[in-house]
């Protein structure tokens, strides 16, 4: 399914759809097409990092894979679960408290979730204890905080804190992201990983939980 | 063009730096470079936390009235450090912003109106921006009420429609547009201002869809823009589309820029 494949990551929806109903229609196994429509996120991905691909493309990719998902899901089994990829792993994503820039978390949780991830946004301008509480609820892998602004560096480092006072810092993956992100910031936030974009927050978190 | 520089920002990480640094150096090249430029304002953003927001404030309004007599753009939403500037500053600042978040109504918008200072006021409340047109009007509409109610006059408003990338919405550019044209057609004589960058965000060739982006707001009706003025290609973009939109007498603004190779191929040194 290379052409499938390929169809999604050249953005050519009305093909992509159009091959996913065929191999529908042969009886293809609907989690082998899905796989394709993960392939090809990968090489969407490859292409973000390559400044080939944008941000337009990563949402239209977003909106293609919801549309593939409509053909395919009718075909799954009960116990296919999200097309038989499964979750990967739990992500808990926040714009942290102080701040209130929402654009790259909102793509970085699709990105996510189209990647595998079971994903939960807690917002923007979240407070630190609410984070804490729903990560205790949540258990995710990884703990995502986004932030723009400068003003966002000291409550990053504050909730790091705060799972560690009450003795759940190593339960998670902390990684923090937004534009003015530097390794500088993720020592003195104490975060495990700083990025500046939402494919390589998603490249770290697939490492993560593959380890 | 009322150009509001936008440089002297805490929130910008080497600005950030110079503050905690007390590097007065850097600042002061900052207001002269920004200043020399054209601009009409000088935004001043300590951006620092709250405990010390207001004495990082007085710093910068002071170590910038060193070397620049041009009024200031006091940008914060911690009316104490907005307090601090107003004290301190030497000629009567604009405050930067009230927008229809409760927070700032309650906290900033009394101190311009004691102060009768100009005012940006921006098209977003605690729900976010608005997605179209009406809603951002609707906030606006509320906002210029209590401004006006509260002695201000609409020429000392300056409404910013603000704008969100164009790679996450198809129509993003376009609400702007027709958030500035509603908003005029309302209010004639408030003054509207914004940034050029957000329209770019996650798009190759940022710097050409900026230009393009604020040419198109100058059709629309800005006549303000919180940008960095040294950016001559910008510069470029607003002038021209000045010039074309009837607002430069003979061209004077447009030839007399070129002369003086502010606008155009360089001049050798």
């Amino acid at each position: 399914m290379k052409d499938l494949t390929d169809a999604m990551a050249d953005m050519n929806e009305d093909k992509a759809l159009e091959l996913t109903q065929k191999y529908l229609d042969e009886g293809e196994s609907p989690v082998e097409i899905f796989r394709a429509y993960q392939a090809a996120m990968e090489e969407i991905g490859k292409r973000f990092e390559q400044n080939l691909y944008f941000v337009p493309e990563l949402i239209m990719a977003g909106e293609m894979m919801k549309a593939g998902a409509g053909l395919i899901k009718p075909h799954l089994k009960d116990d296919d679960d999200g097309g038989g990829a499964g979750k990967i792993g739990k992500f808990l994503i926040a714009t942290i408290e102080g701040d209130i820039h929402d654009i790259g978390k909102n793509i970085m949780g699709m990105m996510l979730d189209l990647n595998g991830f079971e994903v939960m946004d807690l917002g923007v301008d979240v407070p630190l204890q609410k984070i804490v509480d729903a990560a205790k609820e949540f258990k995710p892998n990884v703990i995502g905080l986004s932030g723009l602004l400068t003003l966002a560096f000291d409550p990053m480092k504050a909730l790091v804190d705060k799972l560690k006072d009450e003795g759940v810092r190593d339960d998670y993956k902390v990684i923090i992201g937004g534009a003015q992100m530097d390794q500088h910031v993720c020592d003195y936030v104490g975060a495990d990983a700083w990025v500046t974009d939402a494919v390589a927050g998603v490249n770290q978190s697939k490492a993560w939980v593959a380890a | 063009m009322i150009v509001i520089a936008e440089k002297i920002n805490g929130t910008r990480k080497a600005v950030a730096k110079a503050i905690r640094e007390k590097d007065a150096d850097f600042i002061r090249d900052l207001a002269k470079t920004q200043a020399d430029a054209g601009s009409t304002y000088l935004d001043v953003n300590a951006g620092t936390a709250p405990e010390r927001e207001s004495d990082d404030m007085i710093w910068l309004v002071n170590t910038i009235q060193e070397v620049c007599e041009l009024p200031l753009a006091l940008d914060s939403a911690n009316p104490q450090a907005l307090k601090a500037g107003l004290a301190v500053a030497a000629k009567k600042p604009m405050i930067n912003s009230v927008s229809g978040e409760q927070s700032r109504i309650d906290g900033v918008l009394p101190l311009a109106l004691e102060y009768k200072t100009e005012l940006i006021l921006l098209a977003l409340d605690d729900h976010g921006i608005p997605e179209n047109v009406e809603g951002r009007l609707k906030i606006v509409r509320d906002l210029v009420k209590r401004a006006l109610d509260g002695g201000l006059e609409q020429k000392q408003l300056y409404i910013d429609p603000l704008v969100t990338a164009i790679s996450t919405g198809t129509e993003n550019a376009k609400i702007t547009f027709g958030t500035i044209e509603a908003i005029i057609d309302e209010f004639p004589d408030v003054h509207i201002t914004g940034g050029a960058s957000n329209i770019s965000f996650g798009m190759p060739l940022r710097p050409l869809i900026n230009r393009f982006f604020i040419a198109m707001a100058i059709q629309a009706g800005m006549d303000s823009a919180i940008i960095n003025p040294n950016d001559r290609e910008l510069n470029e973009a607003i002038m021209t589309a000045e010039t074309l939109m009837g607002r430069d007498k003979f061209c004077m603004n447009f030839n007399r820029a070129f002369r003086a190779g502010k606008i155009g191929p360089k001049k050798p040194e």
